[in-house]
């Protein structure tokens, strides 16, 4: 059984724009899943079904194997975290700490586990600095670690996340890579995210779910999709430049192997170069 | 429900002769109606009078293709406002009457006679069918063209410069809500949600409440920040090209306009003549 699971999911807007179409989108126990495409390719909308925001009109969404009704929509949603783009439209109490205890609070829970559930929260983000600020005195960084907390203090066992590098500077970035991985390795977490930043699937993602069109275009390992460049020009996406340089280099006869990862970029070549190990 | 705000154009897009006119026609012609229909004398006649404009209003309606459905919809919506005067109306007259034919006393001297309730049905039937003339304008005409028409027939360029900027970000400030909503509902809050106490559900929508506004008015500074930045001052205006009416809709204007302003003088002479 799959954590979750859509099964030729549909779905289409009023305005009868076709949003998602036969989607079958898999997310097992401790998975890293990125979920690339080009602006309107329908990324948002399974997200928001994920967590049962908009709720299917063909086919399935299965939350451990059991679809998402008005009964256990709480259920979903506290086991699927959602962290949305633009952390203003999630961060509303007047302090970050009121904001972070928000949903614990709407669980039902008691006051010392909502108060330990904020505490391991900021802590697991670092921000327990910010505990007393008001939202609207933070930097874009600031708020976003605030968003995550706010959804981490629910304790899913998903955590989704849209777009979640927009605004971030590059150390907010490189924080946000370490933290999300961290999740993964340290609490067996299962992270779904969309990007544009295809650097970003390869520093964060072990499988990549390629959209266009409302539709699962392709699926496989970060290689796998890389290696379909015709593919992924053809929907307006790029391949990173690493991977991108590495053929290259092939191309012109240096026998560098494919790299995605600067480290890796960084060992292959000193392979060929025949540099020292790094001490 | 708020989903509807963004459907509420979708008729005015539709194609039909009507939605085909010029909006300048088709402001002309509402506008000219309702003034014929509030200036009419309160006089028997009035629905004799009533009926005239309704049978324009009626064959517009059919022109435009407008469900009915949706029409009567829409003018019930507004309703209310106008019942509320009516109410006013009967209970409370303005005038005097001279003697009046009381058909029921209530409490603290208030009399409901036949002659307010006769009035009321005069100023009701006016204006139920202004609301229909204005209806049928916003759902046959795109809010955009709207402004365009009003700026050519000579409408200052503040207001409707104002107008579809307010227009614009009624549609933004209603995808935030429902960002915010759904931002709401993925950590589990339910301001119905009778699980959590009263006072918390309270003071979270009033947070939420509260931060709409603040987005709103930090939105609204960068984008008059925005606007600064592309020149826009005292005596900035909405870029509107000259373009002349059609033969058609000189045509339709001009039959139209014939029974908007005939219409009330003859049938005025018609039910006062002697004999």
């Amino acid at each position: 059984m799959h954590l979750i699971e859509t099964v030729h999911l549909s779905f289409a807007y009023r305005d009868s724009v076709r949003a998602l179409d036969d989607v079958n989108f898999l997310a097992p126990r401790n998975l890293r899943i990125a979920v690339i495409g080009p602006n309107g390719a329908g990324k948002s909308t399974l997200f928001k079904h994920l967590n049962g925001i908009a709720l299917a009109q063909e086919g399935k969404v299965l939350v451990r194997g059991e679809p998402i009704t008005k009964k256990n929509l709480k259920e979903v949603r506290k086991f699927v975290g959602v962290v949305f783009q633009n952390p203003d439209d999630q961060i509303f109490a007047p302090t970050v700490e009121q904001d972070v205890a928000f949903g614990p609070t709407n669980l039902g829970l008691d006051e010392a586990t909502v108060m330990h559930r904020v505490d391991e929260a900021l802590g697991l983000l670092g921000i327990e600095y910010l505990r007393h600020r008001a939202p609207h005195h933070l930097s874009g960084g600031e708020k976003k670690r605030v968003a995550i907390a706010g959804v981490l203090a629910m304790e899913p066992e998903v955590l989704v996340m849209d777009e979640p590098t927009a605004g971030l500077d590059p150390r907010g970035r490189d924080d946000l890579v370490g933290f999300v991985n961290s999740l993964s390795s340290r609490f067996g977490m299962t992270v779904i995210f969309s990007t544009h930043d295809l650097d970003l699937v390869t520093a964060m993602a072990d499988y990549i779910y390629v959209m266009d069109q409302g539709r699962i275009l392709a699926q496989g390992t970060v290689q796998e999709i890389f290696e379909q460049e015709e593919m992924l020009r053809r929907i307006r996406l790029d391949v990173p430049v690493i991977p991108k340089l590495c053929r290259a280099l092939r191309r012109r006869g240096a026998p560098v192997p494919i790299a995605y990862t600067a480290e890796e970029a960084e060992e292959g070549l000193a392979a060929v170069l025949s540099l020292p190990r790094r001490p | 429900m708020i989903e509807d705000l963004f459907e509420i154009e979708r008729l005015a897009y539709g194609d039909s002769p009507v939605h085909r006119l010029d909006a300048r026609v088709k402001i002309v012609i509402a506008f000219g109606a309702i003034i014929a229909l509030v200036a009419y004398p309160v006089h028997g006649s009035v629905y004799l009078f009533a009926g005239v404009m309704g049978a324009l209003l009626v064959a517009l309606l059919l022109a435009s293709r407008v469900p009915l459905r949706t029409f009567l919809l829409r003018v019930g919506a507004i309703l209310p406002f106008g019942l509320s005067i009516l109410v006013f109306q009967v209970l409370f007259p303005p005038v005097a009457f001279a003697s009046p034919t009381v058909l029921l006393a209530l409490p603290l001297g208030v009399e409901i006679t036949a002659e307010a309730l006769a009035k009321a049905a005069m100023i009701g039937v006016r204006f139920v069918l202004c609301i229909g003339f204005i209806v049928l304008l916003s759902s046959t005409t795109r809010l955009q063209d709207l402004l365009t028409g009003a700026r050519r027939l000579g409408f200052p360029s503040e207001f409707t410069l104002i107008l579809g900027m307010m227009a614009r970000y009624l549609f933004v400030f209603g995808q935030m809500f429902v960002r915010v909503m759904n931002a709401l509902a993925t950590r589990c809050f339910d301001p119905l949600d009778r699980s959590l106490p009263y006072g918390y559900r309270l003071r979270q929508t009033g947070y939420t409440i509260g931060t709409m506004f603040l987005r709103s008015y930090e939105q609204g500074e960068r984008t008059y920040t925005a606007m600064l930045c592309r020149g826009y001052g005292r005596d900035a205006y909405l870029f509107v090209p000259k373009k002349p009416l059609s033969r058609g809709d000189w045509t339709v204007l001009a039959a139209c306009m014939a029974v908007v302003c005939v219409g009330p003088v003859a049938v005025f002479l018609f039910s006062t003549l002697p004999g």
